[in-house]
């Protein structure tokens, strides 16, 4: 793909990459990556200088979003996020990175502890919720509140357990490390955490706003087709108006997803975007599921697949806690009334 | 009519725009809201009908209604963009819905969209300066959700229609001057061909209008009869068969753009109702808990997704789309929304301490109210069951055949 990164839509992307994720299917992960990254898809977000376009997050959400519709079983999120992330400390590995050469991960949750010693930093403590630790070269750590370690996996000190999870197509892995020695140049700076969190959030948004969209269309498709008492699914009331409610949902997320990478957006709409998908997103893949009846609870029908992730992304992005956060800030915000007047 | 004098309109001149015009709506709003419009405060007193006209013909010479009509009608020839950043800072205010939001937001655009151009010139400038407020006759006892069923019959003899019928649930037709009439001319069984549409007087000879009580204990909406009405041609909106499809276009615009200030005003009612928890000891401590932070939670992620909505239904238009069936989906959601959100604050300001707190009095009063009037926000402008229809019709084309 030859790109010049103007007069670019986001919208162009979504055919990219619908169709290269289509061709990874029977791909192993390397194989994926290098495929991924010939597409340029890898590299969305991150700078010139690392083989990246160097465009806004806007660029990356129909990518994701393409990639939650065809369910790729590969860590794309944390690969788009990394470019970016390491390519001022650590531009190689962020070059690796976009160029399908390094597979690394993000451990989206962990408690873990820093210590320096001379040159290195020694790392102790859990990770979890690593998304293909066990085949990643690479992945970065939570240290801290907002800081955060880029840790080898090959380091000694460094143990995968067995993939736990939902989502079946990209294994989510818990991991122990013990006394793991980094060089100090891969800490990275405080801050870094927080900024990709906030960033994430919309991919995960993206990434469930195209499982939703797949899961409409299937439950559509099946209530057309599937025939009971002589007609279409789709002909009873309580069919059409479940599906209308699902279609609601698709389109709260998908106008909030636009709403949070526009120009004021911060913080509260991103927050926005990925709370509504995680809500609306199960609601619709469960949805989809009830109207395949028992075909719905097979392993055959792709529904639960998608189920399956938008669980994974909404527990991957803490949801619950999120959610109370947000409540939390709203409230903290607001001043009591005082007698005469409530509010101004 | 009383008059309220408010500062000069500074913001109504057309060359302020983007943060400008809003900091200059704000500041008018701000300066010149009567204490006793606001429902969050201890003054508040209902405002009577002389006041509420008074007020919003201050603000419509202040710039703050008709922003995107033409201004040869009237109006102030904005764009929709500036017609959302007002409504923005409406909502941010406790102050009473509009007394002629259905002259402003349903008959006005739709006398734009197919009324002669003596129509609009007699129409339009008098509902922007309240001398008519208007009602809206579409609903009868027989065609409620079924309006193609209506019966209400007009009939033509050279250029005056003489209209028989009853309609109902006529919001503000005891104090309104005009009813948008939607009238059979054809036979019942032709459904939705043959209706048209009038501006019909409502000091008629032969306009009986009879208020009925609602659950809020106001006599909000009316039943009104039309016995041998005379309606002159002149007064009759677009062409006789074009009635249904003007009706349509009413109502999608109803649902999409209608009340644009929602989401700021839920906005205004959650901060509203936080304050005055914070001011009660108990409530206080109570909102501070992860179950109320994460149902708080909620309610924001509610309202955030009612803006995605109401500005991407601003972005399509001003991209020259029509909104069309899609209005059924920010109607769906925000009067969902609205309901939970009403329920919440009624549960959580029946858990004060006492002697209650006045400012938990105050908010008692406001959301007790708003209770009551969101029970209605999914019964009219189409029900919840109609938009469900409408979407899995329209937008899903979900089959219904055998
Ligand atoms: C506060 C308020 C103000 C109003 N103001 C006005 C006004 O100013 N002007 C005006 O013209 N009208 C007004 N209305 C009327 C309003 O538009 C109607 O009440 C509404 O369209 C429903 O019609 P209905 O009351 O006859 O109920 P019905 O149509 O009889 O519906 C009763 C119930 O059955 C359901 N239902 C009906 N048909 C179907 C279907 N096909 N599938 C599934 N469920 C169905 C409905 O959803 C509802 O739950 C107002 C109503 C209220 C409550």
């Amino acid at each position: 793909m030859t790109l010049t990164g103007e007069g670019l839509q986001p919208s162009e992307f979504a055919v990219t990459a619908a169709r290269a994720v289509a061709d990874c299917a029977d791909l192993s992960l390397r194989e994926q990556a290098r495929h991924l990254a010939n597409d340029g898809l890898l590299g969305v977000m991150a700078s010139h200088d690392v083989g990246g376009l160097d465009l806004p997050l806007a660029f990356a959400v129909p990518v994701v979003a393409a990639a939650g519709a065809g369910l790729l079983g590969f860590p794309l999120m944390e690969a788009l996020l990394l470019g970016r992330v390491l390519q001022e400390t650590q531009p190689r590995t962020a070059e690796a990175v976009v160029s399908g050469e390094m597979l690394a991960t993000i451990a989206w949750q962990s408690n873990v502890s820093a210590a320096r010693e001379g040159e290195s930093v020694v790392l102790n403590g859990w990770i979890a919720r690593a998304a293909c630790a066990r085949e990643a070269d690479c992945l970065l750590v939570r240290i801290g509140e907002s800081g955060a370690a880029l840790v080898s996996t090959n380091s000694n000190g460094i143990v995968v357990e067995d993939a736990t999870g939902l989502d079946l197509a990209v294994p989510e892995h818990a991991v122990h490390l013990e006394g793991v020695t980094i060089p100090a140049a891969n800490l990275l700076p405080e801050n870094t955490w927080r900024v990709l969190c906030s960033d994430a959030n919309v991919l995960r948004a993206a990434a469930i706003l195209g499982s939703a969209e797949t899961c409409l269309t299937l439950a559509q498709e099946h209530a057309s087709t599937r025939r009971q008492f002589g007609r279409a699914l789709s002909y009873n009331q309580a069919i059409r108006h479940a599906l209308a409610r699902q279609k609601l949902g698709l389109e709260g997320i998908r106008h909030a997803i636009t709403r949070s990478v526009g120009d004021e957006a911060g913080a509260l709409q991103r927050d926005a975007a990925f709370l509504a998908a995680g809500v609306y997103g199960s609601a619709i893949s469960e949805g989809a599921l009830q109207i395949h009846g028992g075909m719905g609870f097979t392993w055959d029908v792709p529904v639960h697949r998608h189920l399956r992730r938008v669980r994974a992304l909404q527990a991957q992005g803490d949801a619950s806690e999120v959610l109370a956060a947000l409540g939390r800030r709203y409230v903290g915000a607001i001043a009591p009334a005082s007698d005469v007047t409530a509010s101004r | 009519m009383t008059v309220i004098e408010t500062e000069p309109p500074a913001a109504a001149s057309g060359d302020l725009s983007g943060e400008a015009y809003r900091v200059a709506m704000r500041r008018w709003l701000r300066a010149n809201l009567p204490a006793n419009f606001r429902s969050d405060s201890a003054a508040f007193s209902p405002p009577t009908l002389p006041q509420s006209i008074a007020w919003e013909a201050a603000m419509y010479r202040a710039g703050l209604a008709g922003i995107i009509w033409p201004k040869g009608y009237g109006g102030h020839g904005r764009t929709l963009r500036e017609h959302l950043i007002a409504n923005q800072e409406i909502g941010a205010l406790a102050m009473p819905e509009s007394v002629n939001s259905i002259g402003k937001e349903l008959a006005g655009p739709i006398i734009l969209a197919v009324g002669t151009e003596e129509q609009k010139r007699r129409f339009l400038p008098a509902i922007l300066e309240m001398r008519d407020i208007w009602c809206q006759g579409f609903s009868e006892p027989e065609a409620g959700s079924d309006l193609a069923g209506l019966r209400t019959r007009a009939t033509r003899s050279g250029d005056t229609w003489r209209i028989n019928g009853q309609k109902i649930w006529t919001s503000g037709a005891y104090r309104a001057q005009r009813c948008l009439v939607l009238a059979r001319t054809g036979p019942l069984e032709d459904r939705h061909r043959g209706l048209a549409m009038f501006a019909v007087r409502l000091d008629a000879k032969g306009v009986r209008v009879r208020p009925i009580k609602s659950i809020d204990g106001r006599e909000s909406f009316c039943e009104v009869f039309f016995d041998d009405v005379e309606v002159l041609q002149s007064d009759a909106l677009g062409a006789p068969d074009e009635g249904w499809a003007a009706a349509i276009r009413v109502l999608e615009i109803e649902r999409a753009t209608n009340r644009m200030y929602r989401a700021w005003r839920f906005e205004n009612e959650l901060r509203h109702v936080i304050s005055a928890c914070k001011a009660d000891p108990v409530l206080a401590q109570l909102v501070a808990e992860r179950h109320y932070e994460v149902r708080l939670g909620e309610i924001v992620v509610d309202i955030e997704v009612l803006k995605a909505h109401v500005e991407t239904a601003v972005d399509a238009l001003v991209n020259g789309d029509r909104i069309g069936a899609r209005g059924s989906l920010a109607k769906l959601h925000w009067s969902e929304a609205h309901q939970r959100f009403a329920a919440l604050t009624l549960e959580l300001l029946n858990q004060a301490s006492l002697p209650l707190h006045p400012a938990v009095q105050v908010a008692r009063r406001r959301f007790e109210a708003i209770y009551l009037q969101a029970r209605a926000e999914t019964i009219y402008a189409g029900t919840t069951e109609i938009q469900l229809g409408i979407i899995a019709d329209r937008i899903l084309q979900l089959s219904k055949g055998k």
